[in-house]
């Protein structure tokens, strides 16, 4: 099909499907919407070749850890960087490169901690990470990542949403538009906080964009209701609400009589949907059923907010359905102005919070046979400079790096992915990639290429533009790495 | 899909025995769209060819002849022909019917038709009916037309007390009160159609008007109290949401609703309600966080501008043109910029303070008094400005500082240069924060007193800075002593600092105060060289051998990173009496008295700063570029400000305007409000439109291009346009008041499963509005249901209940402070809500409002659980079912009156048996579960309440 073809049969398909739309929610079972609009597309199709992608994925946990971790601390091993410690950066590096807090020329920053190889893949891990390390032979490292963004907003929503701006739908709302839930009970997009604070452009992260609201990202907490009004109000008993809803029933199905309107019958639906979620949605959130055992293993407490307490409910979760499960992990931004955001304390305090209870996750799914269907990412935004910060003009207090978008490390277990491989690699000082780069763009491809989904074909018609998740510029599915 | 309804265009007329004429948009457009675009089309353009635009088209043809024609010949070609159009590859070849359309159109004349929203609209022809007995006024017969055309006939028309509360939630975006509803229907009773035109004026003139109307603009225009992007933090601009408020009450004019907010600040005779206007595109998002390049982020805020206006005036989605020609639209790459050059040379830049500001009363009444005296003072201090002005622009009176001897007080290097036979100092290598530059310099012979000190700064690069721009300076404090040969030091007593703008963002005299970082200086980025002097009092006398020993302090680092240092900067000194007599003579110390008196008396009136637009002091206009591909970080051809050809008025006056200055945003204002502007009215129209009818006419609000819908009633939509903007002039209003009381939207809601069939989404009006109502709506009803609703307007965002932990926002001090329940300000209508853009209203979320970071022109509706449990179990729906559950107990002691009452407070009207017998059920049923206890009526009432406040019905329109 031309494009222009494509694009007013879309504009056409589009106005039918948000008609749609209005009457589903999480209620498409295996099909989502987008891939029912896709089918339709491709039907009337001419031109489109290629046979369909078998999805190897059938969900994704995604661990973001905001503020951007320095590979060069915990995966990606530089020697050479060892050695030029303290010097002053070559002048290649900084032409033509904007930093954030960087000025002038600054100082090299050799690696902080010791660094291991590891499981039979060998690969190099830092002794920060003591427990993951046990676990590489289930995980591909990607260490030539890049991004455009060296600034955090921008940065995080370009990993999440493909571009630097609010306003475009998250990965998890392109999921669940095309794919739907398994679970009519759950919202198919869950995002779980920890870390004390929010990503600064907060919902951005997770919004659904362009795309209908239905594909937001539903935040659960561990505190509080887990989700937004999720529980009656104080004195109202479950028989009590059951009572109203039914009399709202009645009176919404004589109104439906009056008025023939489709919406009402919808409206009625959701009702319900609403009432079975009052149940299921706190009891996925219970972490207190979990064994004792399983609680050591994620070094877990019930009623806490923390990454270890969202590693579990991930899990669980991702046992009961629920499509894209998106955790944000707060702290860990680096620049070394102040203790918690230093190499030293800072980033080893963050490291003990998260390597326990993401190793239990990729052993407790693997265990559950949930691995080889659930794709697990693990990164930051961009990476960290090989030179230390110099903000100001002067040294900083304590140990820290820039922002590097030009290089980082990500890694992926699971889900189609070839376990116990490196893919890529950064030059000699890791500032800059070496071999095979991976834009996020090509990331985004090849997420959505282990779901079963032609990242060219997952398209939106918006402000006269066929929108993807990958952009307009060329991204390709990384098969080096698939299994 | 394409090809059914292309076929049926063609269908239409196949019964005729006379071929009909070609018409270019109807025929031949989709043809090219359909098979040619994708290759050459905006952005593809193969073989320099493009289907977009006609003269690039136009050259392929020989009109009058499809013989001679070279589009024909290689489309004619056989199929496997390498020459063949399109490719074999590409697609089909053209079919018969196609291929007659393209013969016939050349054979005609192969005139090029503009794209129906390009062409200036006319009145509609108004379709004549002789069994028309349904219509009330000229929308009803272009609608009936189009009913009548898809086997359609009206529904009937909806009981008055439905009418009364349709018309209220859409007009007033609040119920009738149930003694409206009863004098309602008494004046029907009486007056007949005279009582919906009284209730039609009622609704009209209600306060409530305006708050209703305003959420619709502030979606389009992205207000929100937050900056957005990095920090988000507050942003104070709430007086600009009451201005459209207020301009929405006092039913403003849209092309004057339109000039004063693109273009205020440049209106002749501007008042501070026009400054205030602008506010409009200073809601766009600023970035705070630390180390972001102010400069990167102005250039999106601009971006936001330009594309806001596009899709908000335009309906059309101008933001692809910033990487490329437009892909459907005739719209070029260059033009893009063209246009955001308009927008280009405001002062504001991203700065964390929002600068720059404007002192807003308080009280609206008093904007008078205070733009009266802003306007006193500031003519004066221009008149004195301009004295110094000369003064100092006259190289005569200056004489340049040499052999200078420098140093810093911390890790910042130096060097003194000597550039185009001037010494001045340089930095080299790491800046470092806080610097103070020290220079001590030889004094020219010819200076025999200092009256004045002349520093200038300089970008790095001169020349490269006009084009991408370098962080700028602020002169944070600056000092100077005269050191005589035997070491005695001498004072100079600076008094004033005159910038080289009469009106710069920060005080210039601030460089006079060691306590302040801020003072004289490109804030925050450097295109030119700056200048001021430092007039001193007394002058200094020199003696021989005497050398100057300046001291200059840059502390300001912005948004954490960036020292705003002068990397290069000159000194020169002036002996000149003229300095002295501007400081010291009565006329002019008179002057600055008066002007100091001026200024006491404004800052007496209360008032609130307010972002706003204002254009760049002239002489620092920042220059205009095209970004290759949309990446700023690469800038090529120079562009100045001009309209896209493709809607400019016709060539003779576009040239005309050339020929005299350059335009200005003013003219791009009055440009789209001009009888010659296709679109504005269109867009407007439909806008007004859709909020009353739940589609727009053109249903992609959002795009009225080539790729957009087309609309389903055009001579309807055309004919509204054009009286919007003449007969109505400009009225909002009256539109409305029109629509409200035609005979299409007085139709019942009812659809039955006959018109369900035909008209599924209700396209041809074949039945009455009936659309859940808009987040705001929902939430200002159920107070106004349970009498909690406040009646106060205006003001600063306020902060009702939030559930717990949904407020944790980035910056630890910006507090959710919530009023008890005794306070008015919990139950605000929702325009009043304080708006983070980061952290969503929760129930403005789930209700598909927009989170306000770009321009939204329609919600899409989304019918979800999670809207259940917040209009279910939220804080507020909660406190107003139990307020509501008062208000019906308290209606009278008999239950089921009680229940009456409950269900005409939130319906408008008198439940049927079957409904008041449910809620009397369900009363009674809850009443028992309390078994031993005593019976709990409040939470019986309360239950129904809630019931209430969430059927269907009330949620509905």
């Amino acid at each position: 099909m031309s494009g222009m073809e494509q694009r007013l049969v879309s504009e056409a398909a589009r106005r039918t499907l948000e008609f749609e739309t209005r009457r589903h929610f999480l209620k498409q079972s295996a099909t989502g919407l987008g891939a029912a609009w896709l089918a339709s597309q491709t039907a009337g199709a001419t031109s489109i070749g290629g046979t369909p992608i078998t999805a190897k994925a059938k969900r994704v946990i995604f661990l973001h850890m905001i503020g951007a971790p320095s590979q060069l601390e915990l995966f990606d091993h530089k020697p050479a960087l060892e050695k030029v410690d303290g010097k002053d950066c070559p002048a290649e590096y900084l032409e033509g490169s904007q930093f954030a807090f960087i000025q002038g020329t600054p100082k090299m920053l050799g690696p902080r901690y010791p660094f291991g190889q590891h499981g039979d893949c060998g690969a190099w891990v830092s002794d920060r990470l003591p427990h993951f390390s046990k676990v590489v032979d289930k995980v591909c490292f990607v260490k030539s990542m890049q991004t455009d963004q060296f600034n955090h907003g921008p940065a995080q929503l370009m990993v999440h949403c493909g571009q630097a701006r609010v306003g475009y739908p998250s990965i998890g709302s392109w999921v669940t538009w095309g794919l739907g839930s398994d679970n009519e009970d759950l919202p198919g997009f869950i995002v779980l906080l920890s870390g004390g604070r929010q990503p600064r452009v907060g919902k951005a992260l997770w919004s659904s964009g362009f795309l209908p609201s239905v594909y937001q990202g539903v935040q659960c907490r561990s505190k509080g209701d887990p989700v937004l009004n999720v529980s009656n109000p104080q004195g109202v008993s479950r028989d009590q609400r059951r009572m109203a809803l039914d009399t709202l029933d009645r009176l919404n199905q004589m109104n439906y009589e009056t008025f023939g309107d489709p919406e009402t019958l919808t409206r009625m639906k959701q009702y319900e949907l609403a009432f079975r979620m009052q149940t299921a949605v706190p009891d996925a959130m219970d972490i207190s059923q979990e064994t004792k055992q399983t609680h050591e293993e994620y070094g877990t407490e019930p009623g806490k907010e923390s990454f270890a307490n969202n590693c579990l409910l991930a899990r669980r979760l991702a046992e009961r359905g629920v499509r894209f499960i998106q955790l944000f992990d707060w702290g860990w931004d680096s620049h070394g102005t102040n203790e918690g955001e230093s190499l030293g304390k800072g980033l080893s305090r963050k490291c003990e919070q998260v390597d326990r209870p993401m190793t239990a996750l990729l052993r407790d799914l693997e265990r559950r046979g949930m691995l080889e269907d659930t794709l697990v990412i693990w990164s930051g935004e961009f990476g960290r400079t090989s030179m230390a910060e110099n903000r100001g003009g002067q040294k900083t207090r304590f140990h820290g790096r820039d922002h590097n978008p030009n290089a980082f490390t990500l890694w992926m277990a699971g889900g189609g992915i070839q376990p116990g491989m490196t893919y890529g690699a950064t030059d000699e000082l890791g500032y800059q990639i070496a071999e095979s780069p991976v834009h996020l763009r090509d990331f985004h491809a090849t997420l959505q290429h282990l779901l079963g989904i032609d990242h060219r074909k997952m398209v939106f018609p918006f402000q006269g533009l066929d929108q993807k998740l990958t952009g307009v510029k060329p991204a390709r599915v990384v098969e080096e790495i698939l299994a | 899909m394409l090809c059914c309804w292309l076929g049926l265009g063609l269908q239409a007329h196949a019964g005729d025995n006379a071929v009909p004429p070609v018409d270019f948009n109807r025929d031949v457009r989709p043809i090219f769209n359909q098979h040619c675009v994708a290759c050459h089309g905006g952005v593809k353009q193969a073989g320099g060819l493009s289907f977009v635009y006609s003269d690039s088209v136009l050259d392929l043809i020989d009109p009058g002849s499809w013989e001679d024609s070279y589009l024909l010949e290689r489309v004619l070609l056989p199929v496997d022909d390498d020459e063949h159009m399109p490719p074999i590859e590409h697609g089909r070849a053209l079919n018969e019917a196609e291929i007659d359309v393209l013969k016939r159109w050349i054979d005609g004349g192969g005139e090029w038709g503009k794209h129906w929203a390009y062409v200036v609209p006319e009145l509609g022809e108004l379709p004549e009916s002789e069994t028309d007995d349904w219509s009330r006024t000229r929308t009803d017969r272009f609608v009936l037309e189009k009913m009548n055309q898809h086997g359609l006939s009206p529904q009937v028309e909806a009981a008055p007390e439905k009418w009364l509360r349709r018309a209220s939630l859409d007009l007033t975006g609040l119920p009738p009160t149930p003694d409206q509803v009863d004098g309602f229907l008494a004046l029907v009773r009486r007056d007949g159609e005279d009582a919906y035109r009284a209730a039609t004026e009622d609704l009209l003139a209600s306060p409530a008007f305006g708050e209703r109307w305003a959420s619709v603009w502030l979606d389009v225009i992205r207000y929100a109290d937050s900056r957005g992007l990095g920090l988000d933090g507050r942003r104070t601009i709430w007086q600009f949401r009451d201005w459209v408020i207020r301009a929405f009450n006092d039913d403003m004019p849209y092309d004057a609703f339109t000039v004063r907010q693109l273009a205020g600040d440049l209106l002749p005779d501007r008042t501070l309600d026009d400054l205030l206007a602008t506010a409009c595109h200073r809601t766009t998002q600023t970035n705070e966080e630390g180390g972001t390049d102010d400069e990167t982020f102005r250039t999106e805020a601009v971006m936001d501008r330009v594309n806001t206006t596009w899709q908000a005036w335009q309906g059309l989605s101008f933001g692809c043109v910033q990487c490329h020609s437009h892909p459907y639209d005739p719209i070029e790459h260059k033009e893009y910029y063209e246009f955001l050059a308009f927008f280009n040379n405001t002062a504001d830049s991203d700065l964390g303070n929002d600068l720059p500001t404007l002192a807003v009363p308080a009280d609206p009444d008093q904007y008078d008094l205070a733009f009266q005296l802003d306007q006193q003072a500031d003519a004066l201090w221009r008149a004195e400005w301009q004295l110094a002005r000369e003064l100092i622009k006259d190289d005569q009176n200056w004489k340049p500082i040499s052999d200078l001897q420098l140093s810093t007080n911390n890790n910042t290097r130096v060097v003194a240069e000597t550039v185009d036979g001037t010494e001045e100092y340089q930095t080299t290598g790491t800046v470092q924060t806080k610097t103070r530059v020290h220079i001590n310099a030889r004094i020219d012979d010819s200076i025999d007193q200092i009256s004045a000190l002349r520093f200038t700064g300089f970008p790095k690069d001169q020349q490269q800075a006009l084009i991408d721009s370098e962080w700028g300076f602020i002169v944070s404090h600056l000092t100077a002593k005269l050191v005589a040969t035997d070491g005695t030091e001498t004072a100079i007593e600076f008094q004033k600092v005159i910038s080289d703008e009469p009106d710069p963002l920060l005080d210039p005299d601030e460089s006079l105060n060691a306590k302040s970082s801020r003072g004289f200086g490109p804030y925050s980025r450097i295109h030119h060289p700056r200048t001021a002097a430092f007039l001193a009092d007394p002058p200094v006398a020199v003696q021989p051998g005497d050398r100057l020993d300046v001291e200059i302090v840059f502390n300001d680092v912005e948004l954490g990173a960036f020292p705003l240092i002068a990397h290069r900067g000159r000194i020169s000194l002036s002996n000149s009496a003229g300095f002295t007599d501007w400081l010291t003579d009565p006329a002019r110390v008179a002057a600055r008295d008066q002007i100091a008196e001026l200024r006491g008396q404004r800052s007496k009136i209360r008032s609130i700063s307010t972002p706003i637009l204002l254009e760049r002091y002239p002489d620092f206009a920042r220059p205009s570029r095209v970004f290759d591909r949309g990446n700023q970080m690469t800038k090529t051809d120079p562009v100045d400000p001009a309209i896209p050809k493709f809607l400019a008025p016709s060539s003779g006056e576009a040239s005309a305007a050339e020929s005299e200055s350059s335009l200005t945003r003013l003219d791009m204002a009055r440009w789209l409000v001009s009888p010659e502007n296709p679109l504005t009215a269109r867009v407007a129209v439909n806008r007004f439109w859709a909020q009353l009818f739940g589609t727009g006419i053109v249903e992609t609000q959002e795009d009225f291009g080539i790729a957009g819908a087309p609309p389903t009633h055009p001579e309807l939509l055309d004919d509204l346009a054009v009286r919007f903007r003449t007969e109505m002039g400009w009225s909002v209003k009256t539109l409305l008041r029109e629509l409200v009381l035609s005979a299409t939207y007085r139709q019942s809601g009812q659809a039955d499963p006959q018109r369900l069939q035909a008209d599924p989404s209700g396209q041809w009006l074949s039945r009455g509005p009936r659309d859940r109502l808009p987040a705001e709506t929902i939430r200002d009803q159920a107070l106004f249901i349970a009498g909690l609703l406040s009646e106060k307007r205006f003001g600063p965002p306020v902060h009702p209940p939030l559930p717990e932990g949904v407020w944790k926002p980035f910056q630890g001090g910006d507090k959710w402070a919530t009023v008890g329940k005794d306070h008015p300000d919990r139950y605000r209508r929702t325009i009043y809500t304080y708006t983070k853009r980061t952290i969503p209203y929760p129930m403005m979320a789930s209700f598909d409002a927009p989170s306000r970071e770009f321009c939204s022109v329609r919600r899409l509706p989304s019918n979800t659980p999670i809207q259940a449990l917040m209009t279910l179990n939220d804080a507020t729906f909660v406190e107003a079912a139990e307020a509501f559950a008062d208000r019906m107990i308290a209606a009278g002691d008999d239950i089921q009156a009680q229940l009456r009452y409950g269900f005409r407070l939130a319906t408008c009207r008198v439940p049927e048996d079957a409904e008041a017998d449910a809620i009397s059920e369900l009363y009674h049923s809850v009443l028992k579960l309390e078994d031993g206890e005593k019976p709990d009526v409040h939470a019986a009432m309360t239950t129904v309440a809630s019931v209430l406040l969430n059927l269907d019905e009330v949620l509905t329109k």
